[in-house]
């Protein structure tokens, strides 16, 4: 996950919602353009969404901070996947999907998805409709951390 | 939005996770699947919740800003002769037409222009008048008087995305082509918005009020259509051959003459109804029943077969004859 280091500067310059002594949440949205040189070196960059067509790769960037002066216990973030996008991957061993709007959870390998004929075939990212995240460790007072997810423009 | 996890979802959270989830796009998105993607100027909101243990016990939820992006249009046409192969044309010919579809491969109703192009070479001949014709009643056919004429800004299509229209293009055949001429014409058609390499923006043009961007076809498309000449020509033989009654060749009276008549159709196409007639030279009588058409006898009269004796001559009606065809009419007549 190496393209995180390019945005932190951005990221800090944008207001985070404000939660006086308490947490916070911020939500950035960048679009990943591959560009390939002369030499043919691939550059993945984050740019900002200035513009954006179908097929675009578009990473969700969600940014928490503890601002209250004590730890904060039981944290768990959950982004559904808007309706335009579909979800292609996170990579965060707290994370799990739904692809039932939120009435199950897990692992995507462990999921599964009815059919027409009433059997029921593994998911795939495509069918995911909700991210979360659940922290089984308190966040400590003042610390921060990001949370990202992907996805592509339908 | 849903509660904390590893809780399980109450019902109402769950309705309350899918109305959320369908009221972020509910504002132009529509959920169908769209090989163009995405309508233009949709807008893509996303939101998170955070969930934690509050302070003073139960639990506190807060929501994230909202980010939103409005897709862009991609501007992206395709162009495809709808003719099977050649259209067959004759010499002299007008309001010949080839077919062609152009459709939307963009996510944004755009207006195409319109462009045909019948000296682009590759050809033998290039057609004349070369009109563009909207199908606008949208049957897939020509239909003269219905279908109007294009004129470039004034109707220009407009297509909705993943939409097709036939276009068709009427052109005059030149009188002096021959058989197997061919005549290619290009019809081009043109995103209004823009066009160029792909990857251009025009800012704010896009549908829905965000940006317009060339896609991979450059926002323009061409495919090509033929015309081909099908030319039949007849080629025509008569031959006659004299038996006298020693058994020669002697033209004298009562000498049968046995005339063969060697129709042969060469070049593309075909002859529509054709028809060999040949007169009873003066001085002989026709001998009746000699009547034959590719070896086979034909009745003198006017009946259901191909031949008759008018009194004066013999007549065989061929029909269509396609290029290729050889057919040999004989009869015979006696000298008076």
């Amino acid at each position: 996950m190496k393209f995180f280091l390019p945005f932190l500067a951005l990221l800090s310059a944008t207001a985070a919602t404000a939660a006086p002594n308490g947490v916070t949440l911020n939500n950035a949205v960048f679009v990943e353009h591959v560009r390939v040189d002369a030499q043919g070196h691939r550059t993945v960059a984050l740019d900002p969404p200035a513009v954006v067509t179908p097929g675009d790769h578009l990473v969700f960037v969600l940014t928490y901070r503890n601002g209250g002066a004590q730890p904060a216990t039981g944290f768990g973030v959950t982004n559904p996947i808007p309706d335009a996008v579909t979800f292609e991957s996170v990579e965060d061993p707290r994370a799990v999907v739904s692809v039932d709007h939120g009435a199950t959870w897990g692992a995507l390998a462990t999921l599964t998805v009815a059919q027409p004929d009433g059997s029921r075939r593994p998911a795939v990212a495509a069918d995911v409709t909700h991210v979360r995240w659940a922290f089984s460790q308190p966040i400590p007072a003042g610390a921060e951390g990001r949370l990202t997810f992907r996805g592509i423009v339908k | 939005m849903p509660s904390a996890y590893p809780l399980p979802l109450s019902a109402a959270a769950r309705r309350a996770a899918k109305l959320g989830a369908c009221a972020l796009l509910a504002f132009a998105f529509d959920g169908a699947a769209r090989a163009a993607g995405t309508p233009a100027g949709s807008v893509v909101r996303n939101t998170a919740t955070a969930t934690y243990d509050a302070p003073s016990g139960g639990e506190t939820t807060i929501t994230s800003n909202e980010v939103s992006l409005t897709v862009d249009e991609i501007l992206g046409v395709t162009v495809a002769s709808g003719d099977p192969g050649d259209v067959s044309v004759t010499p002299g010919a007008t309001a010949q037409i080839l077919r062609y579809t152009l459709t939307n491969i963009g996510n944004g109703s755009e207006k195409f222009s319109l462009l045909a192009r019948s000296n682009a070479g590759g050809d033998d001949f290039d057609p004349g008048s070369a009109e563009i014709i909207l199908d606008t009643n949208g049957n897939g056919a020509y239909d003269a008087g219905v279908d109007t004429l294009y004129v470039a800004g004034t109707n220009d299509p407009q297509l909705a995305p993943d939409a097709s229209q036939t276009v068709f293009v009427r052109s005059v055949i030149p009188a002096g082509v021959t058989d197997g001429q061919r005549a290619r014409v290009d019809l081009v058609a043109t995103a209004l918005t823009g066009s160029g390499a792909p990857g251009i923006v025009f800012t704010g043009q896009g549908q829905g009020g965000g940006n317009a961007i060339v896609g991979t076809t450059g926002g323009t498309a061409e495919d090509d259509g033929y015309y081909r000449v099908q030319q039949a020509s007849i080629g025509f033989v008569k031959s006659a051959v004299v038996l006298d009654p020693f058994g020669h060749a002697s033209a004298m009276p009562g000498a049968f003459i046995t005339y063969t008549l060697a129709v042969t159709i060469s070049g593309s196409g075909s002859i529509a109804n054709l028809r060999i007639a040949d007169t009873i030279p003066a001085g002989t009588t026709y001998r009746a029943g000699t009547l034959t058409l590719d070896g086979g006898a034909l009745t003198d009269g006017v009946d259901g077969d191909a031949g008759t004796f008018t009194g004066s001559g013999i007549a065989v009606s061929l029909g269509n004859v396609p290029a290729g065809a050889q057919h040999n009419v004989t009869f015979q007549v006696k000298i008076d």
